[in-house]
């Protein structure tokens, strides 16, 4: 980080005296600790969603059939809309940790935050759409479901678990984005070069690409049957 | 971390990623509804997989990382493998026999 625009002593986190490490090279070094930290955080969710789609997985394999006749009643036009929203949330994450790293881009950061939170609303927004025709389609498991087959209220076990922890995770993100949001808004000079913007749009990113995969998971299979 | 200062640069970077995410996203929309057999499960997480390489490495940045953050990313794909391999063992062997 090099860019001298940057108000080193604004974002250092006490107790670094002891150290006597000049202020830069202090931010530096919980720069690599912040990121470092998050993606063990990343890692450690990978093995959490890497349970749940064990469970898709082993499932799938034993009832496929049943698996695609549920998998054909889930809506692929919100599923697709969903993705798209997401990976533009992710564009405009991406760009605003690269603009976070200079002073001189604090309008395009704080814009590109706004942009991320507010496609970060409407994929819940839309997920609340679709989780309303779901109840009235009956596809939550239990009495009433609407296939016959007992393994088609696995998937949909499925659905309605991991939909909702992504869900959690996403207004998670969009709380932590919008923290950042209002942090830039009372005090502009603590948003460049601030470490906590790379970890907050780090997890953003790892949320993204849970859904990248619950995609093809959930509206993607059976479809060609 | 001298290259980007104007507004364009930042979107210059991000913007081709963004694109080729979206087209990924139509190719895999359709290649759904094309009558590929078992592939089609092959294909549409391989896309998935993908696209999460192409976030993870150009938005999450882990092409210009430090190797430790680069080992630490790969250590939840590890351990995942793993997890994977041994339940998935079980499971298959018992799909087979009976």
């Amino acid at each position: 980080m090099s860019d001298p625009a940057i108000a080193t002593e604004a974002l250092l986190r006490e107790p670094w005296d002891g150290l006597k490490l000049p202020e830069e090279q202090a931010l530096s070094y919980q720069r690599t600790g912040a990121t470092f930290g998050i993606w063990i955080f990343i890692a450690s969710e990978v093995l959490f969603f890497g349970a749940l789609f064990l469970f898709y997985t082993a499932v799938r394999a034993e009832h496929a059939e049943a698996f695609a006749a549920a998998a054909r009643e889930t809506n692929i036009v919100y599923g697709t809309v969903n993705t798209a929203l997401l990976l533009t949330s992710g564009l405009t994450a991406a760009a605003a940790s690269r603009a976070s790293e200079h002073a001189a881009l604090i309008r395009l950061t704080r814009w590109c935050l706004v942009a991320t939170a507010l496609l970060g609303l409407a994929f819940l927004v839309v997920k609340g759409l679709e989780y309303r025709e779901d109840i009235a389609e009956h596809l939550v498991p239990g009495p009433g479901f609407k296939l016959p087959e007992a393994s088609a209220q696995l998937f949909f076990g499925f659905y309605w678990l991991s939909t909702a922890i992504h869900g959690i995770h996403l207004m998670i993100g969009i709380g932590l984005v919008a923290r950042l949001i209002v942090i830039g808004w009372r005090h502009p000079e603590r948003i460049p070069g601030n470490p906590q913007v790379e970890v907050t749009l780090l997890y953003w990113g790892f949320v993204d690409m849970v859904w990248l995969f619950l995609y093809p998971a959930l509206y993607l299979a059976g479809r060609s049957g | 971390m001298s290259a980007p200062v104007s507004a364009g640069a930042v979107w210059r970077r991000v913007l081709p990623v963004w694109l080729g995410l979206m087209a990924l996203l139509a190719l895999s929309c359709a290649a759904a509804y094309a009558p590929l057999g078992p592939w089609n499960v092959a294909v549409s997480f391989g896309i998935a997989a993908t696209q999460a390489l192409l976030v993870a490495l150009l938005f999450m940045r882990l092409d210009s990382a430090s190797a430790l953050i680069r080992l630490t990313a790969a250590c939840g794909l590890f351990w995942s493998a793993i997890l994977f391999s041994l339940s998935l063992a079980d499971v298959l062997s018992r799909l087979t026999r009976t």
